[in-house]
Order: C-alpha cells, then structure tokens, then sequence
C-alpha cells in the first residue's frame, strides 16, 4: 500500500481514489459516518418541527423569511455542488490544474454562501429581535439552520486544507481518497440544504 | 466481500478506459433548479391550497434529493449496495424522529 503512495501522477487508474484498499476503505467508511450524519440532521429536523409554531410572540416564519435571500443562497449551494462533480471529473481524468480550480471555485461559492447566511442571521439579530432566546421556534431555527451553516464553514476549511495538499504533493494514491470524500461531504451538504429550504424556509411562508 | 466487488469492477473500469462526460450531471443540475423553481413558485404564488403545496414541497424535495444522490453520490452506480444500506438506515431512524415530533409531541 505504502509503495502505491510513491507513484507518479501518470501511472493512476481511471478511479484512483478506488486504487488502493484504503481508499476503498475510507469511501465505505465515509458513508457509514453520512449515515449517522442524516440521524443527526432528522433529530433537528424533528425537534424544529414540533417547535415550529412556538414563537412566543416573537416574529413567525411568515414574518421573518425571505423567499430572494434563500433562492440565492440555494442557487449557491447547488451550483457549487455541481462544479464538485466537475472537480471529481477532472481528477479522473487526471487534469490536477482543473481538479484545482473547480475545487476552488466550490470554495469561493461555500463562503458566498456562508456570507449570505451571516448577513441573514445578522438582519434577524439586529433588526427583527429574533435571537437565540426569542422563542423555542427561534432556538430550533439556529441550531438547525446553524448546525447546516457550521457543516458548511467544516467544509469550506477542509477542502481549503486539500487544495494546499494538492499544491504540495500533487494528485497520489492518497490524496485522491480525501478528494473524493470531501465531494461526497459536500453533496450531502447540499441534500441537507435541500430539506432546509423546502421544511424551513417555504413551509415557513405557507404557513 | 464488498471490497472484493469493488476492486473487479476498478479492473475493468482500468481497462476500459471510460471518462464519463459532464453531460449527465449538467441534466441533473437542470431537472434540480426545475424541481427548486416549482417548489419556490408553490409558495411565492400563494393561494395554493396549504396541504397540497406541503405535499408538492415534500415530493419536489425527495425527487431533488434522489436524483443528487443517484448521480452525484454515485449510489446508481455498481457496488454501492452498503452505502445504500447506511444511508436508508440512517433516513429511517431520521424519518422515525421526525414522525415522532409531529404526531406525538403535542398529542
């Protein structure tokens, strides 16, 4: 395993992320942890369902939300999960420049989408006095959305950390696995966002 | 077992020399902005019946989150039968608490 580590870029497989048993080992491990990862997410999502209508005569979902900022902040996320895809593509094709850039990119387009978060949180804090405190809708609306926000945050610094990787060692047997994962990650993000938008935000507004 | 299925099929693939286009997965980003616009319609709308635009949001949702992981997960794909296993298991311990939360707390 440890000689595999020592080959050239050239001399990769197709799915070089799959090469080795421990890259096979770490892709099925990481799905065990994305499991345990969507029981996390269902008990927020539990807990904010039972609590959504508790506003302590503080602002409702109807008052406070805003169906622009989070169709961008949608379109961010998705778009992001896409050029991930890309970013995967091109590692197996072996093409580290664009492996680069596109894992990049998905940076830049998480911290768009941290910034708009922040600048939501931010309105809701300063303008709306809708804290921490406000009511038990208010606290399961942050630890959630939160929660989503602080995932996000992880993966902008780990794909960050990879890219230095990439820059230093190029693109091995070793760090092709981490890739991989951290695409995976990434996606699971955006699925979790996907359940956000739909159960927070827009049933918020309906209701 | 499993990790024998896998490294046959990263034989072949060797072999082969396959590069999958970004074709299908530009599909996938098309159908998901769709699904995401109908689901954002429903509700700027408005005067859409409630439970039924519950009802689509879930649906659109569900659809949105399948088709991700079929493609950009790679769970269609060949050997993948214990990710699948993780993953309904932990969508059914999930979908548990959340039934929970709705039909019994306030009960």
């Amino acid at each position: 395993m440890s000689a595999h580590a020592e080959h050239v870029n050239g001399e990769l497989p197709h799915e070089p992320e799959k090469a080795t048993l421990e890259g096979r080992n770490k892709v099925l491990g990481f799905w065990l942890f994305l499991g345990g990862e969507a029981v996390l997410f269902g008990t927020l999502f539990a807990t904010f369902l039972a609590l959504r209508h508790q506003n302590n005569e503080g602002p409702t979902a109807a008052e406070l939300f805003s169906l622009p900022i989070t169709a961008a902040a949608t379109l961010i996320l998705l778009v992001s999960s896409l050029t991930s895809v890309f970013a995967i593509q091109a590692m197996h094709r072996h093409n580290l420049e664009k492996l680069k850039l596109w894992l990049i990119v998905t940076v830049v387009l998480g911290l768009g989408f941290l910034g708009l978060e922040i600048y939501e949180f931010y309105e809701y804090v300063a303008h709306e006095s809708f804290d921490m405190k406000t009511s038990a809708f208010s606290s399961s609306f942050y630890t959630l959305v939160g929660f989503h926000g602080a995932h996000v945050a992880f993966g902008v610094v780990w794909i960050s950390l990879l890219i230095a990787q990439l820059f230093k060692k190029g693109l091995t047997f070793v760090t092709a696995p981490k890739v991989y994962v951290s695409a995976m990650y990434w996606h699971f993000i955006d699925v979790v966002w996907v359940f956000i938008f739909s159960v927070v935000y827009l049933l918020g507004k309906v209701g | 077992m499993t990790a024998n299925q896998q490294s046959n099929e990263g034989h072949t693939v060797k072999h082969r020399h396959r590069t999958e286009g970004p074709e299908k997965h530009i599909i996938v980003f098309i159908f998901s902005i769709i699904l995401t616009a109908i689901a954002f319609a429903a509700v700027a709308a408005g005067g859409v019946n409630p439970a039924f635009t519950i009802i689509l949001l879930l649906v659109m949702a569900i659809l949105q989150v399948f088709v991700q992981m079929g493609y950009w997960m790679h769970l269609k794909d060949k050997g993948h039968l214990m990710p699948i296993v993780f993953m309904i298991g932990g969508f059914f311990v999930a979908s548990t608490c959340i039934i929970m939360a709705l039909f019994w707390v306030w009960w």
